[in-house]
């Protein structure tokens, strides 16, 4: 079945909600509205208004809510409208739900998701990848799908994880980008990164929308001769060190590309790790595709400017071809 | 529930006071619609106010300092008699108090024995607060403390050398050294939540945790302890107002313990009372004196059976005195020396001893000296297992952050969530969105 990227993630939900009791959601405007973005439209008539519940604007308590309902043996979805609004809740997400198994061996499983990213003129507030903010809080899962595929198996297996998981939802690829799912059940492994396009020239790591963006420059490469590999991470905490090695391995050079700032981001991460695992095999520098140092801007322009591009990636690659 | 809520509105109201607008609408009275009565079962109302001033030494350099005003003289007022606790349970509560009152006694001595790690915090002056509160709940509530409340996690069930070995971050200790204080939890006996050390966090936490056991079928009491300091806490605010709209059974008890740290409640909020917040949310709220156990407790009990019913959330104040420092390390120098002699005439263990063997001897003095020497002996064999424990070794540090590896069964701790029978499969839609 053709699926949106949407259509999956919601397709996801409801098979969870249909096959475990246990599963419900919260979150604003999720009920009777639908959601912002309609990923749980529909939902309220099928399961009740005690299982898709309207909160108040509240997402510290939104988040402790999913918390301590987790804590009973429940398995809560809770929705951010924009993911920009989890920093509303960052200390709930960072020193509560993060730290509990460790410290004193509670699990949490609850799910915490909503919409990220830009190329939709969202403005700063409405547009960010606030993904890094978590990947530097061990004991949370942050999982960053790029097709309809992985986007429904993530949630699933996201729902049925007994961990918490941020799960982000590339906005622009919402409606965008469509795909083949197929009707039965099946999860798709977190932590495990994915070869969307096997090549032998050079590596570009990325995730989510920047893997569409990615598998563009690759047929302009294409025409040049460049054959790239592209590695879909799905699952930026953790990382699969194991894949981001092994295409180094096989390609000897690297781009590193995501939507969010430069500094303190994860092309760093990977980097360290590139040193770690396969710095022998490097034939070239680590190059880094990544947003400005800045607040995303509003304006067209101004965010084209922000954001990474398909020429961008052509020229970084055939910069690295020719070392 | 909103979908309730319509169906039963009555069932919601606040403090009396949304029904008494409702029944006050076909025949306005004005003057009356916004008049709100808080219930205050104290038998005095300290009127003690503290105020910054400034005082010149014999160099004349200007130092601020805190004074206090109000009746500093005014008699110690007695018990009230409980509606609901008999003889045995008073004498329950008060040898969970004296139980309360020596650990942390005991902790005092570890800590000038160089055993404990960090800072130890004191409920001095709140034992009543924190014993007779716990002791309310039944077995399947669930309750989170905070960082004073050493008292509840006794009457929950959690021993003394538990909390002793988190203060030496001890190998055995709850968190087997990652974490001190009262800083930890059990989700399958005790029903405790760990707290962290952000205040107000937990309001919503137990919420939560009310909802999860409501989906469940199950209407429970979730109670927690904020401080007139940490209510500041804009989190604070989310949590009640989350349980108020949701009529889950929260039991907020707000210690208003006069001192935030070094800060006054006059410089923490403006309200008279923090009980006063409660008709924002719309959820009813009591005053009790903190440092009277029965009263503590008959606000509780009551607040929990409300719960039970799933008649929602309540906030209870408890007014007494921090009579330490924030912690250990602090003489709380700050504090005007009339209001702790004030506060001291007030200690609520003394006073529930006067209780029990003067007004109504249910202990002669023999018994009452027997009790003592019992808890005495027990804190110091519990002092024994938290010395004797060994310290965590380096690698501890190590594992553990997620839950992996079949380490937890996770299941609805109630019974499987009733569900609704499906009357429609799944369609896809396409609605419009808020960005395209």
């Amino acid at each position: 079945m053709q699926l949106t990227y949407l259509e999956a993630i919601r397709q996801g939900i409801w098979e969870e909600m249909d096959r475990d009791p246990s599963v419900f959601c919260l979150g604003e405007d999720i009920g009777i509205y639908g959601g912002a973005f309609k990923v749980t439209d529909g939902f309220i008539d099928r399961f009740g208004p005690e299982r898709v519940i309207d909160t108040p604007i509240a997402e510290s308590a939104i988040v402790g809510a999913a918390f301590g309902a987790s804590l009973t043996g429940m398995r809560p979805v809770a929705e951010f409208q924009f993911m920009d609004f989890i920093g509303c809740a960052f200390n709930q997400i960072s020193n509560m739900v993060a730290k509990t198994h460790y410290l004193w061996g509670a699990p949490a499983p609850l799910v915490l998701r909503g919409p990220s990213g830009g190329y939709v003129h969202g403005g700063p507030f409405h547009s960010q990848n606030p993904e890094m903010w978590f990947v530097h809080n061990p004991g949370l899962k942050v999982i960053c799908p790029a097709t309809p595929y992985d986007a429904k198996g993530l949630i699933k297996a996201a729902i049925r994880d007994n961990n918490p998981c941020i799960f982000f939802e590339h906005k622009y690829l919402y409606r965008r980008i469509k795909g083949e799912v197929p009707a039965e059940d099946y999860v798709v492994p977190i932590g495990k990164a994915n070869i969307v396009r096997e090549g032998s020239d050079l590596s570009i790591i990325t995730y989510a929308a920047m893997v569409h963006t990615a598998l563009e420059a690759a047929e302009v490469l294409k025409k040049d001769g460049i054959d790239p590999e592209i590695l879909d991470l799905r699952t930026v905490s953790p990382l699969d060190r194991d894949a981001i090695a092994r295409t180094v391995r096989k390609t000897n050079k690297v781009i590193i590309l995501h939507e969010h700032s430069r500094t303190g981001g994860l092309a760093g991460e990977i980097a360290a790790i590139i040193n770690e695992e396969a710095f022998d095999d490097l034939d070239g520098p680590i190059v880094r595709i990544a947003g400005l140092d800045s607040a995303i801007p509003f304006s067209p322009p101004q965010e084209e400017r922000y954001l990474p591009k398909v020429g961008d990636v052509v020229r970084e690659a055939r910069r690295l071809e020719a070392y | 529930m909103a979908i309730k809520k319509t169906k039963s509105g009555a069932k919601h109201s606040a403090n009396g006071n949304r029904r008494h607008n409702l029944a006050s609408r076909s025949k306005p009275k004005p003057a009356d619609l916004r008049t709100y009565s808080i219930p205050d079962t104290r038998l005095e109302h300290p009127d003690l106010t503290v105020r910054q001033a400034i005082e010149k030494d014999k160099d004349g350099t200007e130092h601020v300092h805190y004074e206090v005003t109000g009746n500093l003289n005014a008699s110690v007022p007695p018990i009230r008699d409980s509606k609901y606790l008999d003889k045995q349970q008073c004498i329950e509560i008060y040898r969970y108090m004296l139980l309360n009152r020596k650990m942390e006694v005991a902790l005092e001595n570890l800590y000038k024995q160089g055993k404990v790690v960090g800072g130890v915090y004191f409920g001095l002056g709140q034992e009543a607060c924190s014993c007779a509160s716990a002791y309310a709940l039944d077995k399947d509530d669930w309750f989170a403390p905070m960082i004073r409340n050493q008292g509840s996690l006794l009457v929950r069930g959690f021993r003394a050398s538990d909390t002793m070995m988190q203060y030496m971050a001890k190998a055995d200790s709850p968190t087997h050294g990652r974490d001190g204080t009262s800083h930890f939890g059990d989700i399958e006996k005790r029903n405790m939540v760990s707290p962290i050390s952000m205040l107000g966090d937990l309001i919503p936490v137990l919420s939560g945790v009310a909802l999860g056991a409501r989906l469940q079928g199950r209407n429970i009491a979730v109670m927690t302890y904020i401080g007139d300091g940490g209510q500041s806490t804009g989190v604070t605010y989310e949590g009640i107002n989350f349980a108020a709209v949701q009529n889950l059974g929260l039991v907020l008890f707000v210690e208003s313990n006069e001192w935030a740290y070094s800060t006054p409640s006059e410089m923490q909020y403006r309200c008279k009372d923090l009980a006063e917040r409660a008709i924002g949310y719309g959820i009813p709220s009591v005053i009790v004196d903190g440092t009277d156990a029965c009263q503590v407790n008959d606000a509780a009990r009551d607040a929990v059976e409300r719960a039970h019913r799933g008649e929602g959330p309540t906030l209870i104040e408890a007014k007494m005195m921090r009579m330490k420092g924030h912690a250990i390390h602090d003489a709380a120098a700050y504090v005007p020396k009339p209001m702790f002699d004030f506060w001291k005439k007030r200690d609520p263990i003394a006073r529930f001893e006067n209780y029990l063997v003067k007004e109504k001897k249910w202990l002669t003095a023999k018994e009452n000296a027997d009790l003592i020497s019992e808890v005495e002996r027990v804190i110091e064999a519990e002092r024994e297992i938290a010395v004797n424990s060994p310290m965590p070794t380096p690698e501890s540090a190590e594992g553990g952050v997620f839950c992996e590896d079949g380490c937890h069964e996770i299941k609805p701790k109630y019974g499987m969530p009733k569900v609704k029978k499906a009357t429609g499969g799944f369609r896809q839609t396409e609605a419009a969105v808020h960005l395209k």
